[in-house]
């Protein structure tokens, strides 16, 4: 993440701009008058304590359901009332906080099903000459994303950090544009970070990250920008070294950190 | 389970003892054990087709069958129902597939929105108004069914050649059966059973969840029908009592007692099924009490597994295969995953 390579890429326009971006429950206002902008390439962290809004930020990012304020434009098209379906062809995918995989199917499988999310022919009742491609293609997904070794195995008798790693992989399928990555590092062990730390740090650099993560030691190290949320809002932004000197973030977060990090 | 590399062996060997049985079996036996329970285990898959791929269990499956066999007596020539088209009977039932597809999906518009008891309470009242629909419409069913329904010629006469009837059946069953296992590996066929897994990763995945359960419904419904329109042409009559709520929950216990999770289970059930209601009549203590008999029995076999017979057989042939073959030969053969569907 060089200088002039991050430059290069602030100088297009932005592939994901929210503005005025609000969300209601009922008489809950978890996100409300957020603007941003993620350039192609980026990798952009969201930080915040629980119940700050930034999965429901995602959430109205992914489609899940629409903002009820504000506009969300994704690769110059506004896709505010668009349904996560519309939004998977134009590149974009996403990781859950708590697993959501395919439990009676192969990890292989997962990785299939995925691809064909993307790729399409969904209603399609036979299989023709390019599922063995998109089955080959799986296969060697699962390798990227170090699950090598279980590719056969049914993905309800995987450890917890294989699951998350299977999560990463699913969201990499079909050649995602924009990857939002929900707490990719919960409940893994610290072994497990650092090779998780690796693999992001790993992406190609046409894939744009954004990733909400409560492990600041993964969160700062992948990250070139950080967003902090604070009560729905966007309260500072900055590079990671601007976040790490911040007194409001220590306030929010690190002070409370030992809480946080569980 | 069978290693892999013995499946199509074994299958074959199955279809090819079935097929003989006529040989052995007097011609009631034939009829009224062997077809009927071929017919039942159809109607049967159309059910256990939806649960084990999709999680779903449906109670309208038989209102569906119901829907072919009275299309059939209404269109084709018949004592009842509507008489008016007379129809060639080849006719008549191809007609029936396509509407009770048609009703399918019409269901299944509705009923894809939801899941679990919900999804059943649906379905329920889907069979409910059906056979509503047939008894006060005696238009269309008759006053005490559609009788005589002319059988194809090909069958000849159902009481002198009760084999012909059977082995059409056994052809279709075993072409249901290996349709339904192409099917699960296809790209709808994994990603329908990805919806029952995940519903909401689905969506993120770029899939129209609702479109792909209304589908599905519709191929259910297709099982559905091509046993409705065997059960018309192997019994030659139909009536309301034949979609009533009782038949509606025997099919439920034959999908039960075979196994939700696999699609073979759906005959197993069936034949399960057939057999104890045809015997435990003569047995004097049982007598009128069937179904209180067959209530007992089905409460057993739950009991002892939720995976009825199938999960029985799953978990003794793979006690044995811990305890009998020691030594890592252990796989499945070539290590291919064994297609078992995790329901539980």
């Amino acid at each position: 993440m060089s200088q002039t390579e991050t430059s290069a890429a602030e100088s297009v326009v932005p592939i994901l701009r929210l503005r005025g971006v609000g969300r209601r429950f009922g008489g809950v206002h978890a996100v409300r008058g957020v603007d941003l902008d993620v350039r192609a390439g980026e990798r952009r962290a969201v930080l915040g304590p629980n119940g700050a809004g930034k999965t429901t930020l995602f959430n109205v990012i992914a489609g899940e359901f629409p903002p009820t304020e504000g506009s969300v434009e994704l690769f110059g098209v506004d896709v505010t009332n668009k349904p996560a379906r519309a939004r998977v062809p134009l590149g974009v995918t996403r990781t859950f906080q708590i697993s959501r995989l395919f439990g009676g199917l192969s990890v292989a499988d997962n990785l299939y099903v995925s691809i064909i999310g993307a790729e399409g022919g969904h209603l399609r009742p036979i299989r023709n000459a390019k599922d063995r491609a998109y089955h080959a293609q799986a296969r060697e997904l699962g390798d990227r994303v170090g699950l090598g070794g279980v590719l056969d195995e049914l993905v309800g008798a995987l450890s917890h950090g294989e699951q998350r790693q299977l999560e990463i992989g699913m969201a990499l399928a079909g050649d995602p544009k924009l990857i939002m990555l929900d707490e990719p590092a919960a409940g893994l062990a610290r072994a497990e970070r650092v090779k998780l730390t690796e693999m992001l740090l790993g992406f190609d650099r046409s894939i744009t990250m954004i990733l909400i993560e409560h492990d600041m030691d993964v969160a700062l190290t992948v990250a070139e920008h950080v967003t902090m949320m604070h009560d729905g809002r966007i309260v500072v932004e900055g590079t990671p070294s601007e976040i790490r000197g911040n007194q409001l973030v220590h306030d929010l977060y690190l002070g409370k950190g030992h809480r946080n990090h569980e | 389970m069978i290693p892999a590399r013995l499946q199509w062996p074994v299958g074959f060997g199955v279809v090819l003892v079935a097929a003989l049985l006529p040989f052995v079996c007097s011609s009631y036996t034939t009829s009224q054990i062997l077809t009927r329970s071929l017919i039942l285990g159809l109607a049967a898959a159309s059910l256990i087709f939806l649960a084990s791929l999709g999680g779903w269990v449906s109670l309208a499956q038989l209102g569906l069958y119901g829907v072919a066999g009275f299309t059939v007596g209404n269109l084709a020539k018949a004592d009842g129902g509507a008489k008016v088209f007379a129809m060639d009977i080849w006719v008549a039932s191809l007609l029936a597939l396509v509407v009770t597809v048609l009703v399918g999906l019409l269901i299944g518009v509705i009923a894809s929105r939801s899941e679990g008891i919900y999804f059943l309470m649906i379905t329920l009242a889907f069979g409910v108004i059906i056979r509503l629909l047939f008894e006060k419409a005696t238009d269309l069913s008759g006053f005490g069914g559609i009788n005589q329904i002319i059988q194809p010629s090909l069958l000849g006469s159902a009481q002198l050649d009760p084999e012909r009837i059977y082995w059409l059946c056994l052809a279709i069953c075993v072409l249901v059966y290996l349709g339904v296992r192409y099917f699960a590996r296809t790209p709808f066929g994994l990603a329908f059973q990805g919806i029952r897994d995940n519903t909401p990763r689905m969506r993120a995945l770029g899939y129209n969840v609702t479109l792909m359960r209304t589908v599905a419904f519709g191929i259910g419904a297709f099982i559905a029908a091509l046993a409705g329109v065997l059960n018309v042409w192997w019994n030659t009559q139909i009536s309301p009592g034949t979609i009533d709520i009782g038949p509606v929950i025997f099919l439920l216990m034959i999908a039960i007692i075979g196994g939700l999770y696999r699609i073979e289970g759906a005959w197993v059930g069936a034949l399960i099924y057939v057999v104890l209601d045809n015997r435990l009549r003569s047995i004097d203590v049982v007598g009128e009490r069937v179904a209180t008999a067959l209530g007992i029995i089905f409460l057993l076999i739950v009991l002892l597994s939720p995976g009825g017979v199938m999960g029985i057989y799953e978990s003794l042939s793979s006690r044995w295969r811990r305890t009998g073959v020691t030594g890592g030969a252990t796989s499945d053969g070539d290590g291919t995953a064994t297609p078992t569907v995790a329901g539980d």
